[in-house]
């Protein structure tokens, strides 16, 4: 069985593992939490989420199924929800200052931006692409170099640049679309 | 026509002008090939313009702490068969993810909420610049977009003592993982279960001194960040214990199973500063 790093903490997750939680959260931490920390731009608030989301979703884990979608799109989701609930909180308690100090309540609702959540999970494939392959795609994304610059700089053969680039655009498309909102 | 070639339209995603006229006139024409384009140029989009190619925060460790408490709280035992043949956790361990390992020393906590994301996209492409310079070193580059590590370092049986024959049948497991800065222990016990509940300890060579990593939760298992610092060439043993609810912190000196972190394993750990 063919199975990819990710689908590996997946599966340990639903089965309940013992040391599951810590699988996933070593894998998957950094995603949360930097969400949440974008979202609210607070590392006290990022960390609660952060705390909140983890034991929400080991103490729900019965209720992912990995059949209907991935590990990370399952967390981002749950993770979200947390970021709102905590936006909430804050506007009723800036909603209580305001009223306290006698002005007018503010009433925007607010949810953590979806274009937040996409970048974060782009940034979070990009970093699982094999070092070689992560490489030529931050020199293809960041540099002004064309492929066969990429090529000769980094000594590989047309081919393999080319070939990286194409998966790596591509998987990059694809955890987009199977853990992000807004695409 | 046939469509076009997909490293043709990845490249066209970047901005090259890859492929032939054709190539161009059927990317803009055909409705599958205009909307991979689409698809892959929003890609380099947000990659590029909205900073996704920034590296993630690390959350800070006492967040995991604080997860691991809420969770081992859980009330709800862990449902499984709790895997403790050394085969057994010998595969356990390789389902880490494959995440390439950070150098140790190197600082992982974020300074600061950031501003615009710009910034960083500009370094990136400052430290890609550099690398096109001076060749020498990929690492800097590579450790900006990279992931926090995780490594087994070690998967360690758990066995009873000689001295305690009421606990023969037992048998535990300890995975020591090294993330960045810091090393966490995943610990199972096959043991019936007892009035009193089992602990974790580190023991040191002296025999006397120890330290406790926690307590295991009803499903018998438990992860536990080593306190950072701790000397694991001294304190290289794991011990449980089967300790009565009678308020004593100290071990009640009945040892269920017992282990040692193997030499090897000790030589990837850095030693406390």
């Amino acid at each position: 069985m063919d199975r990819s790093p990710d689908e590996d903490v997946a599966a340990a997750f639903s089965s309940g593992q013992p040391d599951a939680l810590a699988l996933v959260y070593e894998r998957f931490g950094p995603l949360v939490y930097s969400i949440a920390l974008r979202s609210l731009g607070a590392w006290s608030d990022a960390e609660d989420v952060t705390q909140q989301a983890f034991v929400s979703a080991w103490r729900s884990r019965d209720t992912f199924d990995r059949r209907r979608g991935t590990l990370g799109g399952w967390l981002v989701t749950i993770t979200r929800n947390k970021v709102t609930d905590a936006l909430r909180e804050r506007q009723r308690d800036s909603r209580v200052l305001l009223h306290v100090a006698g002005g007018a309540a503010v009433t925007a609702p607010q949810m953590p931006s979806d274009r937040v959540v996409d970048r974060i999970v782009l940034a979070d494939e990009l970093a699982q692409l094999p070092e070689s392959q992560r490489l030529v795609m931050v020199l293809a994304f960041y540099s002004d170099l064309t492929h066969q610059n990429i090529a000769h700089v980094l000594g590989l053969p047309l081919g393999t640049v080319k070939s990286h680039i194409r998966r790596g655009l591509q998987r990059l498309r694809s955890r987009l679309e199977a853990d992000g909102v807004a695409h | 026509m046939s469509h076009t070639d997909p490293e043709i339209l990845a490249l066209r995603a970047l901005g090259e002008t890859a492929g032939s006229a054709r190539d161009a006139e059927h990317a803009g024409t055909c409705s599958r090939c205009r909307a991979e384009l689409a698809r892959l140029t929003e890609v380099v989009r947000l990659v590029r313009d909205e900073g996704a190619g920034e590296r993630l925060e690390t959350p800070p460790s006492q967040v995991w702490n604080r997860i691991a408490a809420a969770a081992g709280a859980d009330p709800v035992p862990v449902p499984v068969p709790v895997p403790v043949s050394p085969a057994a956790a010998a595969a356990n361990g390789t389902s880490a993810p494959a995440v390439p390992r950070i150098r140790p020393g190197r600082d992982l906590r974020p300074g600061r909420p950031h501003g615009p994301r710009r910034r960083l996209a500009a370094g990136l492409a400052g430290l890609a610049a550099g690398l096109i310079i001076g060749i020498a070193g990929t690492a800097g580059i590579v450790q900006l977009t990279q992931a926090p590590a995780t490594r087994v370092v070690a998967q360690i049986a758990l066995s009873p003592l000689p001295q305690f024959p009421q606990w023969q049948g037992a048998a535990g497991t300890a995975v020591m993982r090294a993330t960045a800065g810091q090393q966490l222990m995943a610990v199972t016990l096959h043991a019936p279960r007892q009035p009193g509940f089992y602990e974790v300890w580190l023991l040191a060579r002296d025999g006397v001194s120890m330290i406790s990593l926690g307590d295991l939760n009803a499903g018998h298992t438990g992860t536990f960040i080593v306190p950072p610092g701790t000397d694991l060439h001294d304190y290289s043993r794991i011990d449980i214990s089967l300790q009565p609810f009678d308020g004593s912190t100290q071990h009640s000196k009945t040892s269920v199973v017992r282990g040692s972190l193997p030499a090897a394993a000790l030589g990837g750990i850095t030693s406390p500063r």
